[in-house]
């Protein structure tokens, strides 16, 4: 028994030493985001700040530099991707899973593999047409680009779920007269809800923390909250404190999320090969 | 099937397909017509035609070719480490999960937070910690009696400091993934292999690796495809510097048709990404789930 304890103690400190290292980096940042600046300069470096601060969050949300009109952009067009991905690609989950589609597996295939697609590969063109029909720095034109980028992931894991469902549930409520939308509003989204969750969670990440597709298509009217983070590094003397604190502004909803929905988050990341 | 079905699933699956044709199928063809030409949009006069040019020019651009070199590096080099570190650590995690210690998913939702927080940031972070001369590595380094090291600023470490804020950030994902193969393995295959006398070592050898080879793939499969298109983690960090010793795929073909605005010349570039994107994404993927059984 003396044996299984020092285990389970060496086991213990191995698992937090490696978890302290690992968010380190984050401890580091939201450290500094609190602190004046002449202790962000300090070296040695003050690693608690002594004299703790809130002047870098409020540079961030009032005066010239504030980000809330770009955070408010991204939070527009997070929750509409979000929405309306959900929506096209369960009807196609939806479609594929229920009827005959000639070549079904070839068209999920290359569904999929337009996922692999790196992004400077479209980017290019969809600036050029972009700019021809006037959706350059629009949200909706990033909108538009953000649905077909999370359209491939969404339709291959609503799939996986509707494919899941006994096809016995859904017989039964045919006989009894349900028409083909109410059977899939009533009976059979209820019961893919969790597929749902994983699709709404990583499309709203990708959309969230997209930055190479806005820094293109956007310039001031849509620009969105990574493009203006990502401007802190063009300049001589990096503003380190608010800096920090629009990093932790950014990534504050993300951890939040990740907390509350961390099962779905690892369905979604085995891309449904582990089925529970 | 009666006709009403027939056209019901078309209305299902079309919305879709069309929307994809529509956002990348048509600008891909698009980009082919402007990788023939000498398109720059910060001059005014029109576009010539000139057929392969663009792409022999890049074939002999020997910054293309570092980008190319750097992109394979960077990606064999990060997912070796991801894989190894991810592997190691899943096992000390399945561990304490096996022992039902409390607190372990706890500790592991904590764990994988840096796989959440957008490279970006992430790479703005490591740019503090990087620093010269405020940033944190270089002090703990003094106090270990070592020399300060020129993270980003010397062209023979620039891109290790990358390759490692990369495995920093994504080994929590090959390691959830492995732990997540490893709880899948039927708890009586380890018993009846330590009573057979298997060391922890054999356990690896033909339980462990073997019965998670799927999960492993899968995970392999997105890590490449994500080292493929890195932008985000270098742009932030040496913006492909010093000289071109971080150059990578994406921020070449970036440089040349948004700071340069040699658009022809940038859509050339993409297209070479797309083809090689295309061959290694069929080849994983049929690896993964080979020709019939990927649904």
């Amino acid at each position: 028994m003396r044996k299984r304890e020092i285990k389970t103690t060496l086991l213990y400190v191995v698992l937090i030493l490696i978890t302290f290292l690992s968010i380190s980096p984050l401890i580091w940042i939201f450290l500094t985001a609190f602190k004046i600046r002449r202790e962000i300069f300090a070296i040695p470096p003050v690693w608690i700040p002594k004299l703790p601060t809130l002047n870098n969050f409020i540079s961030i949300f009032t005066g010239g530099f504030s980000r809330t009109p770009f955070i408010y952009n991204s939070i527009i067009i997070s929750l509409s991707t979000t929405l309306l991905a959900m929506i096209i690609a369960t009807m196609a989950a939806y479609g594929f899973a229920k009827f005959r589609v000639p070549r079904s597996k070839d068209i999920e295939f290359w569904i999929l593999s337009t996922r692999m697609m790196p992004p400077i590969a479209v980017v290019i063109p969809l600036f050029l047409l972009f700019r021809n029909v006037g959706l350059l720095d629009t949200k909706r034109g990033l909108i538009m680009v953000y649905i077909a980028f999370n359209l491939p992931f969404a339709v291959w894991m609503m799939s996986i779920f509707f494919r899941q469902l006994p096809r016995e549930i859904e017989e039964a409520a045919v006989i009894d007269g349900c028409s083909t939308f109410s059977l899939l509003r009533h009976i059979s989204l209820p019961l893919v809800a969790p597929g749902l969750a994983v699709v709404a969670i990583f499309t709203f990440y990708f959309t969230w923390n997209e930055l190479l597709l806005a820094l293109i298509l956007t310039g001031r009217a849509a620009k969105t909250f990574p493009v203006s983070i990502s401007e802190f590094r063009g300049v001589v003397n990096i503003r380190w404190g608010p800096m920090a604190a629009s990093s932790i502004v950014h990534i504050a909803p993300v951890i939040v999320i990740t907390f509350l929905l961390q099962k779905y988050i690892i369905a979604g990341l085995t891309l449904g090969a582990i089925k529970k | 099937m009666s006709k009403n079905a027939r056209v019901i699933k078309y209305v299902f699956v079309l919305p879709a397909i069309i929307y994809l044709i529509l956002l990348t199928i048509y600008p891909l063809i698009y980009s082919l017509k402007i990788s023939v030409t000498t398109l720059n949009i910060a001059r005014p006069y029109p576009p010539q035609y000139i057929g392969l040019s663009n792409f022999v020019e890049l074939l002999k651009d020997s910054i293309f070719v570092t980008a190319m070199k750097n992109t394979f590096f960077l990606t064999v080099l990060s997912i070796c480490a991801e894989f190894i570190l991810g592997f190691i650590i899943a096992r000390f995690f399945f561990m304490g999960a096996n022992l039902k210690l409390k607190g372990v998913g706890l500790l592991r939702t904590i764990y994988m937070l840096p796989m959440m927080v957008t490279p970006l940031v992430f790479g703005l972070i490591w740019l503090y910690i990087f620093n010269p001369t405020l940033g944190v590595a270089n002090y703990l380094l003094s106090l270990l009696g070592f020399p300060p090291i020129s993270w980003f600023g010397s062209t023979n470490i620039a891109l290790y400091s990358i390759v490692l804020i990369n495995v920093w950030e994504w080994t929590p994902f090959m390691m959830l993934l492995c732990l997540a193969g490893l709880s899948t393995i039927p708890p009586e295959l380890f018993e009846v292999a330590r009573i057979d006398g298997a060391g922890w070592h054999q356990s690896i050898a033909f339980i462990e690796l073997p019965l998670v080879r799927r999960v492993i793939l899968i995970g392999l499969m997105i890590r490449i495809m994500d080292n493929f298109r890195l932008f985000d983690l270098v742009y932030v960090t040496t913006g492909g510097g010093p000289g071109s010793s971080t150059e990578t795929l994406s921020m070449f073909t970036y440089r040349q048709s948004f700071m340069f605005f040699n658009v022809g010349y940038g859509a050339a570039a993409s297209i070479i990404i797309l083809i090689l994107g295309i061959i290694l994404a069929q080849i994983l993927m049929k690896s993964v789930w080979g020709k019939e059984e990927y649904a």
